[in-house]
């Protein structure tokens, strides 16, 4: 070891993961810095206090708003009000109809250059129950492999790629479990309903064909009538919020400070719909917020029925909210029944889970899903020896996973 | 051709014994105590009784527990759906080869998978007519002795009765193979006491 005189830094010749002294000084000075976060988080929550008071049933005004916006940047991405104020909320309806639930989940493994073969597997997970009928609830998996040149010619060979294409596998395996099922048939998906081009997808005629797919499939769930819809746990975005932010900005002047100083920097939409919110609470525990519309460039390809809504859901219990978001297309939306056993389907589903509340049948559709590593290796080797007896080559792994792959230190 | 009864396949195995493991709906048939046999081939087969059941929770399962309720359909779901076996823990005491009953160790274990099957009546009458199987469980470090002797005495007893019909000379089998233990055990108090608490509920 020896030290560097100018910094206070200790460099390790014995190799050691982190440099524990460095990362320790640095967690010092973000823990210096939280006095001043809080500061700011906490008049960024007081104004979104009064900007939601004043402005929650100024529907129409904030409707206005939010054209101007898309006018002045089609690609703004904020909640659209319908009619209810913002500030509504809704009790868990009850719930005595039969209905059949269906969940799916999608896992992946995606080619590594490193591995010796080259292939990617989709698997898809889905349950189907029937509550309070006393019948087993019924698994089914669906597992595509693709290999060789079937990973380019799919754009597999990204991580982007591979999502998109196993979010269509989720829908289309709803779709095919849903044939034949009598309403009301609920079914529901981990993540946002409308499927996202992530940035690393370099083929976009790919994507659209993609999308494309995707929005026939919602078409045939719409045409049958199966409620549909996507629960985004613990959700990041703050669409609610950055409605709220176009009040406080000149539009088309000021459009830019939505991205580079926005006036609701702190607040996400998950703190205003409850969680941490120590100044109010919007939804009582198992309540729903107020019906959205979703303002996105993505409105040209989910259009009429197919248009994409959503609400907030608090799951949790007295004291300890916890908001869900779940999107819903439009032809949900218009009907109050099916909105209504959505509601009571997922609030129940998350009380089956108990202290941490998730949708039981989603999280069983992923244990069912999740491509394990050691499957992923028994895939690899049955494939290696699948190729050799059909006499076709094979490559070697880089000798960098076999690096990686070595023993650590063992004692006898 | 005798009807089997399928309880369950082999996880892991080792000479002294065995893990088997069968799906919550198979679990009506195999009971603690009781005498089971994994045939290898047609003309060798091992002998074992088994001296534990569990099921293993996962943190779904201790999830679940702190709902209010859990509906049917739930635990249907994790009885018959999710992959959590049943395990049955089976201490070897014997084994058949070309008809021959052996109460020594088997020389090769079971292999992974293969069926486990419960002992019928004619079975067990077979292979307890000797006594020479009871120094495995006497012996055994993991089990509780008196409970899986009490047990199988039970058990063996219902069988050898059923026998009786059959110009099987049962007479006294529970009293002869009692005193066998006693006389096994007069050595170790502890366990002889602890073992004869158990028959006692048995008497």
């Amino acid at each position: 070891m020896y030290f560097s005189p100018n910094a206070a830094t200790i460099l390790h010749k014995c190799s050691m993961p982190i440099n524990y002294q460095e990362i320790y000084t640095q967690i010092k000075q973000v823990g210096q810095g939280a006095k001043e976060r809080r500061k700011k988080k906490e008049e960024s929550q007081e104004l979104a206090q009064r900007l939601l008071e004043t402005y929650s049933s100024q529907v129409d005004f904030l409707r206005s708003k939010v054209d101007s916006a898309k006018t002045a940047d089609a690609n703004i991405r904020c909640a659209v009000p319908l009619g209810e104020a913002l500030a509504s909320h809704y009790p868990t309806p009850d719930s005595a109809t039969q209905a059949t639930l269906i969940a799916a989940d999608g896992s992946q493994s995606i080619a590594d250059r490193h591995s010796p073969v080259q292939f990617c597997v989709i698997n898809v997970g889905a349950i189907s129950m029937k509550p309070n009928s006393g019948e087993t609830p019924s698994v089914d998996v669906e597992s595509e492999l693709f290999f060789g040149d079937a990973i380019e010619e799919n754009g597999l060979t990204t991580d982007g790629g591979v999502a998109l294409r196993r979010d269509l596998a989720e829908r289309s395996v709803i779709e095919r479990l849903s044939k034949g099922l009598s309403a009301p048939v609920v079914s529901f998906t981990d993540g946002t309903l409308e499927i996202f081009r992530a940035k690393d997808i370099d083929n976009p005629s790919m994507y659209r064909n993609t999308v494309d797919a995707y929005i026939s499939v919602l078409s045939r769930l719409q045409g049958r009538g199966i409620i549909s819809a996507g629960y985004i746990d613990k959700p990041s975005s703050s669409l609610v919020v950055k409605l709220l932010e176009l009040t406080q900005i000149t539009i088309p002047e000021e459009m830019e400070k939505l991205r580079s100083t926005p006036p609701l920097k702190y607040v996400t939409d998950r703190w205003l719909f409850g969680y941490n919110n120590k100044l109010f609470q919007l939804l009582p525990p198992g309540h729903r917020s107020a019906i959205f519309k979703i303002q996105s460039s993505s409105e040209k390809s989910y259009k009429g029925v197919l248009e994409l809504h959503f609400f907030y859901l608090n799951v949790g219990t007295q004291g300890h909210p916890w908001p869900v978001r779940v999107e819903i297309p439009r032809w949900v939306v218009d009907d109050h029944q099916q909105l209504d056993l959505l509601h009571a389907v997922l609030v129940e589903q998350c009380r089956m889970m108990g202290s941490k509340p998730y949708p039981y049948l989603l999280h069983r559709a992923h244990e069912t899903a999740v491509v394990k590593n050691e499957e992923k290796q028994q895939i690899e080797q049955l494939l290696s020896m699948e190729l050799r007896k059909n006499n076709e080559e094979l490559d070697e792994g880089s000798n960098k996973q076999s690096a990686k792959d070595l023993k650590g230190r063992t004692r006898m | 051709m005798n009807h089997q009864i399928e309880i369950g396949r082999l996880l892991r195995a080792g000479t002294t014994g065995f893990i088997a493991g069968c799906r919550v709906n198979q679990l009506d048939a195999p009971s603690f105590g009781a005498l089971v046999r994994a045939p290898l081939s047609d003309s060798y087969q091992i002998y074992g009784l088994i001296h534990d059941i569990h099921i293993d929770d996962d943190g779904l399962v201790r999830q679940l527990v702190t709902a209010d309720g859990v509906s049917d359909e739930v635990m249907k779901d994790n009885r018959e759906r999710r992959i959590v076996p049943v395990e049955m823990s089976v201490l070897a005491v014997g084994y058949e080869q070309d008809g021959k009953i052996f109460h020594l160790l088997p020389p090769r274990p079971p292999l992974s998978l293969d069926m486990i099957y419960l002992c019928n009546d004619k079975d067990v009458v077979r292979f307890t007519e000797k006594f020479g199987y009871l120094r495995h469980v006497l012996n055994a470090k993991d089990a509780p002795i008196g409970e899986v002797i009490a047990a199988h005495i039970l058990q063996a007893g219902k069988a050898w009765k059923m026998e009786s019909g059959k110009h099987v000379n049962t007479e006294g089998w529970i009293e002869k193979v009692t005193q066998e233990v006693i006389t096994l055990l007069r050595d170790d108090y502890p366990t002889l006491m602890n073992v004869l608490g158990a028959l006692a509920d048995i008497s």
